[in-house]
């Protein structure tokens, strides 16, 4: 999913590989990209399911407009993966409706 | 409440150019951002813009983004991102949202430059992920180095569904179609015919009917409608794909404007909701401009001017400026910005344009608007293509440019004079016969269109050469052999790559010269590595 070698950008500035914790899993990122471009490059499309219908969503905008790839990272729901940077050792969790668990019948 | 002279909402093409031709008077200019990275979607830009020497034509956008920083920095212009301006109160004050706090500024002038949001269409399916919008893959691809799928179906034939396409292609995706509901493409023919001639189909009176797939795309469901956009039963096709790229228009963000009481307009030429402004992009309510997409909907070329349009009235206004300087100033962009807006894809109707003629009375290619390539024998008449009769003396130029588009590098690009583009800028360039072509291969690749070839059908007996610009990786080794492909896309059969130049002065764009039997000299148009 990466271009490695871009004809007219040639290759992209990124930080360093660092790891970070998705639904658990251990994954790898960059530093400092946003982590919906970690989550896609290891193959990750779905970043929510809605409340009501259970629907899954992912990255739509890109630009931190839609809302669409909102996750719970490091415990805070609502966070649009697509404009905040990745950190190291970032906690990413899908959200259920505002939640990060699949059972919580309070929303 | 901090106040400063001339304060900015947006950090994009048009607002970069205001603060820059405000600060250049000397007026205190701050310039608000809600993004990361200030540029607007000119870093996303990596095409060779369209136009004249002024509009900066042949200049990458991303380039265009990067100089513009520069030159608004050197004046001391403040830029704050990450700052959300919230709304525009009486007495031009405004709110800003920074670091979780909101704070408050006034200012004696506003510009309004937020630019625009991309459309959206709605179809059963729609909110799958793997349905984008084509600004979610640039951002993607161009910004973050990343593919945003393997195969994609890029909704829509405007110019920007075809030059997302063509990026799409470059990053090393395959775009499996581009399909549009209205009979015609869209966008500029060179860049449809770019995509068509690497085998890129265009499915024209085609919509999208659904996307297939419970967790993720797994496919999409398009079928063709009728001239009264009725879908036609039965003509239902299955293309496999993982994304869905959609590219059906922009809508000017014009919140700021309504909460400024700007007078506003539904105007569909315009993108739609746009504040009503007078020539200098002033607002009904005075001291509050609008300038680029948020006015109407426009190429960032435009914008630019627009932007320095507003920013030169209000150093008039502020006295920073003199009135014959202003006026000098404002006739000189006005121009430039006319320039802009002539030709059959300009800033009006387009449902009264011709379909049928350029403005100098050329028979528009009319497979070029329905399958994005023009046939061989629709390519004779136009004036860029070198007469018949004169090419047995050596290379030559075929300037496929048969749209009238506001652009005219390429008779900058030839030394020798060999390409003129006479009277307006968006007339068809033409070759002159009497000059020596040297096949330097400049005019090949100032062409934002890549729509120029350079063909010697003198190279052996038997064979000829056709030189073309080539943007992809890798860059194919001097001996190695592919497939010559027809401006279709279709394979002719073999052809060997004779030399392949590049530098710096190119920009990234190579000229691949390719050895193909002579009889294809007039067809061969894309290699195709093995």
């Amino acid at each position: 999913m990466r271009i490695d070698h871009h004809p007219i950008l040639k290759t992209f500035e990124k930080g360093k590989l660092v790891k970070f914790l998705y639904d658990g899993k251990v994954m790898e990122g960059y530093e400092g990209e946003p982590i919906a471009v970690a989550l896609r490059a290891n193959g990750v499309m779905i970043h929510r399911y809605t409340s009501k219908h259970n629907d899954p969503r992912g990255v739509f905008c890109a630009i931190g407009r839609c809302t669409d790839c909102v996750m719970v990272v490091d415990g805070e729901p609502n966070i649009r993966t697509c404009i905040t940077p990745l950190q190291e050792d970032m906690k990413i969790e899908t959200q259920y409706g505002i939640s990060n668990n699949k059972e919580d019948e309070s929303i | 409440m901090k106040r400063y002279e001339l304060i900015i909402i947006g950090a994009g093409p048009a607002g970069l150019s205001a603060a820059i031709e405000a600060a250049s008077n000397g007026m205190q200019v701050i310039v608000f951002d809600e993004n990361e990275r200030p540029g607007g979607q000119l870093f996303k830009q990596i095409h060779k813009f369209f136009g004249s020497k002024e509009h900066k034509a042949k200049e990458r956008g991303f380039r265009i983004g990067e100089k513009l920083l520069k030159e608004a920095e050197d004046l001391g212009v403040e830029v704050q991102l990450k700052a959300a301006v919230m709304g525009i109160f009486d007495d031009k004050e405004i709110s800003v949202m920074l670091d979780g706090r909101v704070e408050h500024y006034r200012a004696n002038n506003i510009v309004i430059a937020t630019g625009a949001s991309e459309k959206m269409l709605p179809f059963p399916g729609w909110t799958l992920p793997g349905v984008i919008g084509a600004g979610a893959a640039q951002t993607m691809m161009n910004l973050h180095g990343l593919k945003p799928g393997a195969r994609v179906l890029m909704v829509g034939s405007g110019n920007v569904g075809l030059v997302v396409g063509y990026q799409l292609l470059q990053a090393g995706c395959k775009l499996e179609a581009v399909i549009d509901a209205a009979p015609r493409v869209g966008g500029y023919g060179v860049h449809a015919a770019k995509l068509a001639r690497t085998g890129v189909p265009f499915y024209m009176s085609h919509t999208i009917k659904e996307a297939d797939g419970d967790s993720c795309v797994k496919g999409a469901a398009i079928l063709a409608v009728d001239s009264s956009w009725q879908p036609i039963p039965g003509s239902e096709k299955y293309l496999e794909v993982d994304t869905i790229c959609m590219a059906v228009g922009l809508s000017p963000m014009s919140q700021l404007a309504r909460t400024a009481h700007c007078e506003m307009e539904n105007n569909p030429l315009k993108g739609g909701l746009v504040s009503i402004c007078n020539k200098y992009g002033e607002t009904s309510t005075p001291g509050v401009y609008a300038v680029g997409d948020v006015a109407g909907i426009e190429e960032a070329s435009s914008a630019m001017i627009q932007g320095k349009i507003a920013g030169a009235a209000i150093s008039f206004d502020k006295g920073y400026i003199s009135e014959a300087e202003f006026t000098t100033r404002y006739e000189e962009y006005q121009n430039s910005l006319m320039q802009l807006r002539e030709g059959m894809f300009g800033h009006k109707d387009k449902d009264s344009a011709d379909t049928e003629h350029t403005e100098e009375g050329y028979t528009l290619s009319q497979s070029l608007l329905s399958k994005g390539y023009m046939e061989a024998e629709e390519i004779g008449e136009y004036p860029g293509i070198y007469p018949a009769e004169y090419r047995s003396k050596g290379v030559f130029p075929v300037i496929e440019c048969s749209q009238n588009i506001p652009c005219n590098p390429c008779q900058d690009a030839c030394k020798r004079g060999c390409i003129k583009v006479s009277g307006k800028i968006t007339n068809l360039p033409s070759v002159d016969t009497s000059v020596e072509c040297t096949a330097c291969g400049m005019c090949v690749v100032s062409c934002p269109g890549q729509a120029i070839f350079l063909v010697d059908e003198t190279l052996a007996p038997g064979y000829a050469s056709v030189a073309i610009p080539y943007e992809f990786y890798p860059l194919p080794e001097p001996g190695s052999k592919g497939l010559a492909l027809d401006r279709s896309g279709t394979s002719l059969g073999e052809a060997e790559v004779l030399k392949v130049q590049s530098s710096k002065a190119m920009d990234e764009t190579a000229v691949l010269t390719m050895k193909v039997p002579v009889e294809w000299s007039m067809q061969a148009r894309f290699f195709q590595v093995y």
